[in-house]
């Protein structure tokens, strides 16, 4: 009797071994199927389409008509000019106003963590709206001081893509900060230095991969960036707005590949050098680290301070004359305040905010099950398969939302494959979200299962929990911080991305930013301005949320995550 | 005396750290400031750094007044519990980092350096970074970029905490030597009581920001003066005066004046005598076997006693025993845990 207890004990363990192999091989099977359905194939179509001409041949003509057209030559040559110059500045006031916050004392530091944070909250065309209705022909500057200062083109282009690409730089450089902490500087300070030489010997080293690593970022967002383009580029053309011409303009969509490849070489090479310095920034940390708490200097922190809240005014002005343009009557000869402008005339009014609204709600859920059953999985399989896996699911930051969403439209608008049905829903619209954001949403999970010590896994294991019951009971709860995050940064670029979308909407379903396109395009920019002040509202409401929620979680604390 | 801390007081907010706090260090002393976590003592050794300003009190190095003077200005060593070595230079780098900022000409940097690597035995160490050394390894890089500068005075802030036991047990004999072959007043942080007796010449042990009771190892072991210094440090049993004047009345010949509560006694464990007798007074409750020695917990009228026996005798649990106290081992402290529960 005992005996046969024992068998069958036995036997249940064994079942349940190969119940969690199967479940592993699922929870890494299907993101992984989904990642070689919505991102490898896709790419692999946008190359193949970029060496087939009109009439199905296999050909290099493409490339040689483009590489010998000047207007290409003349996007490239722009977009590295703007790609680099944006990337000087906006590293540079990313450097200081990092610098500021983490190094110097002042008050009012919330005031610019605020500001800093805004331009991620609307599409990047809300910038360049904002600097025209401040400096355009017809903006506030131009108004009351009497110039007649043009903003379209370079300059204009070049501001609105470096308050853009700005809060990355401040996040990026501001966490390489953060790594040197106060205990550094007090030996540094027993030992003799001076603030200077402090900060010449330790701030500035320890920064350097930051700044690097911002540099390279920036210079992503800059070149794939196609709102600003679009809205105050003006003559100025750069990559993506030639390929949005070729596509939309000449209906060329294997010219459009061409440029699209053209545009992903540079950006590649700098995600490519962007992750390997991001490897040799390692830390030593043992115990009793305490956070740098900077002693008010008024040298340094007077002029520092004045800096970076003019940085912020500047960022602050430009989404406020959004706001306050929305409420103005007849802009600019009325300023009197009318919700007219808020009465949208195009076809389809506000539909496009409440379709983009589901649309982000399905790419945040779906894609945070997909990337906590991807870490879940990775956890558990070999490093031989694993690796590989990290690098997969780490590249499609280095695609350029055009080049994604001109790749979705060339495979999922073919007849050839099933895939067909999903053209024109909203879920093709969700998952090309998702896969335009899965590389930070993927590095977001694994740095929660990072944290995830394995001796609760091995604790619960042993004491008779398989796999899936420890995923719900105790892996869940414990990243379920890290996975709220991942839900609302994947909604938040949901709701503003452009230039991944721009390809994929049909006159039937439509999403916010591209009606705010639209809008902006019919000469409706007070329209486009309450459309804009609308959107920033809902996903203002998404990052409060979260905020809210967050600090719910730690004030339960339902794991001491100190250690 | 070379250093001293003269009636320093240090508050946060509504949270005084510090109460009016005297300690003084002697040249060539290795002093200790012992007591349990937020006592007082890293902030008292980061207002002697000048990493804190003090409220109160002053801070003086033989004649100078160093109360106002900046952290850099003091030419004092630090190391800290983490470490914190400079992790963008090399080991030679944050050794002769000190050197450097102080002008030195790069060959006595480097000779200097060279030195300091053979004196912490690390000399293949020069060219690597410090994420590529053990936190023993890292712990004596810091010690060397400490004195590298020939410090007036060295501050070690917990420096052993963060390391193993085994690591922790050679870096203690590490440092205590050069301490005593460079001659450099010394002032250590810790929590750890073994390690002050183990190091120290004098123990400077705080309680709730003051001073409770300074003086040598042996002294703060076999004459502590309250309560608190007799259970922090060591294994004390506790004996209220009105159960030793009921059970051994001889124990009170050393008391000092004053009520019951005032004073309780204090007897080491290594102190009481224990003896198999069928008629003794006493039963044994559990005895552990620790290799070298014994701990025998008994059930005596005194209450629970804790006896510690080095070879001889086994016993067993439930067994009688008989025990002895002599008077002499018998040390009265002042009651501060009651009175300040009271």
């Amino acid at each position: 009797m005992i005996a046969r207890n024992a068998i069958t004990a036995r036997s249940g363990a064994a079942r349940r071994l190969d119940g969690d192999r199967v479940l592993t091989w699922i929870c890494v099977g299907l993101p992984t199927l989904g990642l070689i359905l919505f991102f490898v194939y896709p790419m692999l179509i946008v190359f193949v389409k970029s060496i087939t001409d009109l009439d199905g041949a296999y050909t290099l003509g493409n490339y040689s008509e483009v590489l010998n057209s000047a207007g290409f030559w003349r996007a490239t040559r722009h977009s590295m000019v703007m790609g680099l110059s944006t990337t000087v500045i906006s590293v540079a006031l990313g450097f200081i106003i990092a610098h500021g916050l983490h190094r110097c004392s002042f008050r009012g530091k919330w005031l610019i963590r605020g500001a800093i944070v805004l331009p991620l909250l609307a599409p990047s065309l809300v910038q360049a709206l904002g600097l025209i209705f401040l400096l355009g022909r017809n903006g506030l500057v131009n108004r009351f001081l009497g110039l007649e200062l043009d903003i379209y083109g370079f300059w204009g282009l070049m501001i609105a893509n470096t308050l853009y690409a700005l809060p990355q730089a401040v996040m990026i450089i501001g966490a390489s900060l953060v790594l040197l902490d106060a205990r550094v500087y007090e030996a540094a300070e027993v030992t003799g230095a001076t603030p200077l030489q402090q900060f010449r010997d330790l701030t500035l080293p320890a920064s350097r991969f930051g700044v690097l690593n911002a540099a390279f970022v920036v210079f992503i967002i800059t070149i794939t960036d196609f709102g600003n383009a679009a809205v105050i580029g003006g003559d100025y053309s750069v990559l993506a707005t030639e390929i949005y011409a070729q596509v939309i303009g000449q209906r060329n969509f294997n010219m459009g590949a061409v440029v699209g490849i053209m545009l992903l070489l540079p950006t590649v090479a700098a995600y490519y050098i962007e992750r390997q310095a991001m490897k040799r920034q390692q830390s030593t940390k043992a115990g009793d680290t305490q956070p740098f708490v900077p002693s008010f200097r008024p040298l340094r922190d007077l002029p520092m301070a004045g800096l970076c809240f003019a940085v912020c005014t500047a960022i602050v002005a430009i989404l406020g004359v959004v706001i306050f343009a929305s409420f103005v009557h007849l802009w600019p000869y009325n300023y009197s305040l009318s919700l007219r402008h808020y009465d949208i005339t195009l076809a389809g009014g506000y539909s496009s905010l409440w379709i983009t609204i589901v649309i982000s709600v399905m790419a945040a859920t779906g894609g945070t099950l997909a990337v906590f059953l991807l870490g879940l999985g990775m956890r558990r399989i070999a490093d031989r398969v694993a690796g590989p896996l990290q690098v997969l699911a780490a590249m499609p930051a280095a695609v350029p939302g055009m080049v994604l969403g001109l790749a979705y439209i060339l495979t999922f608008n073919s007849t050839a494959t099933p895939l067909y049905l999903l053209y024109g829903t909203a879920a093709l619209i969700a998952i090309v979200n998702f896969y335009h954001y899965h590389t930070q949403a993927f590095l977001t999970t694994m740095t929660g299962f990072r944290q995830l010590p394995g001796a609760y896994e091995e604790a619960a294991s042993s004491l008779g929990a398989g796999m899936g019951r420890i995923a719900i009971n105790v892996i869940a709860p414990f990243i379920a911080p890290m996975l709220i995050s991942v839900f609302f940064f994947i909604f938040m670029r949901s709701m503003v991305t452009l230039s991944a979308v721009v390809f994929l909407t049909t006159p039937q379903l439509n999403v916010a930013a591209v009606t705010i396109m639209r809008l902006d395009d019919a000469g409706l920019t007070s329209q486009a301005a309450a459309f804009s002040t609308c959107l920033m509202a809902v996903v203002m409401a998404a990052l409060l949320g979260m905020k809210g929620i967050l600090a719910y979680y730690r004030r339960r604390k339902p794991f001491d995550t100190a250690g | 005396m070379y250093l001293t801390a003269r009636n320093v007081t240090k508050k946060f907010g509504g949270f005084t750290a510090l109460d009016n706090v005297s300690i003084s260090i002697a040249s060539g002393e290795f002093v200790c400031l012992l007591g349990p976590s937020g006592c007082g003592k890293t902030t008292l050794l980061r207002l002697i750094a000048g990493l804190a300003e003090l409220d109160e009190g002053a801070i003086r190095l033989e004649e100078e007044d160093l109360s106002r003077t900046p952290a850099r200005k003091r030419g004092f060593g630090i190391v800290f519990q983490s470490y914190s070595l400079f992790p963008n230079m090399t080991i030679a780098e944050n050794i002769g980092y000190g050197l450097k900022i102080r002008n030195t000409p790069a060959a006595d940097i480097a000779a200097r350096v060279a030195e300091l690597l053979e004196l912490i035995k690390l000399p293949q160490a020069a060219d690597k970074f410090p994420g590529q050394l053990s936190g023993g390894q890292q712990q004596r890089i810091a010690l060397a970029r400490a004195i590298a500068v020939e410090p007036r005075v060295l501050l070690l802030d917990e420096p052993l905490s963060a390391l193993d036991a085994k690591v922790r047990g050679e870096l203690r004999s590490e440092i205590s030597h050069l301490q005593r072959q460079l001659g450099i007043p010394t002032l250590m942080v810790t929590h750890d009581q073994e390690e002050a007796l183990a190091l120290a010449d004098k123990i400077i042990c705080m309680n709730q920001g003051t001073v409770v009771q300074t003086g040598s190892p042996e002294d703060l072991y076999n004459r502590p003066a309250t309560r608190f210094v007799a259970d922090f440090i060591g294994t004390s049993n506790l004996i209220e005066t009105a159960r030793a004047r009921e059970v051994q009345p001889d124990l009170l010949e050393t008391r000092p004046e004053g009520a019951d509560a005032a004073y309780v006694a204090c007897i080491r464990p290594e102190h009481i005598i224990l003896r198999p007798d069928t008629n003794g007074r006493a039963t044994v409750r559990s005895v552990i076997f620790l290799g070298n020695m014994c701990r025998v917990e008994v059930d005596d009228p005194l209450g629970l006693l804790t006896v510690e026996t080095h070879g001889g005798e086994s016993y067993r649990e439930g067994e009688t025993v008989d025990l002895s106290i002599p008077r002499e081992m018998c040390t009265w402290v002042a009651d501060d845990v009651s009175e300040a529960a009271s």
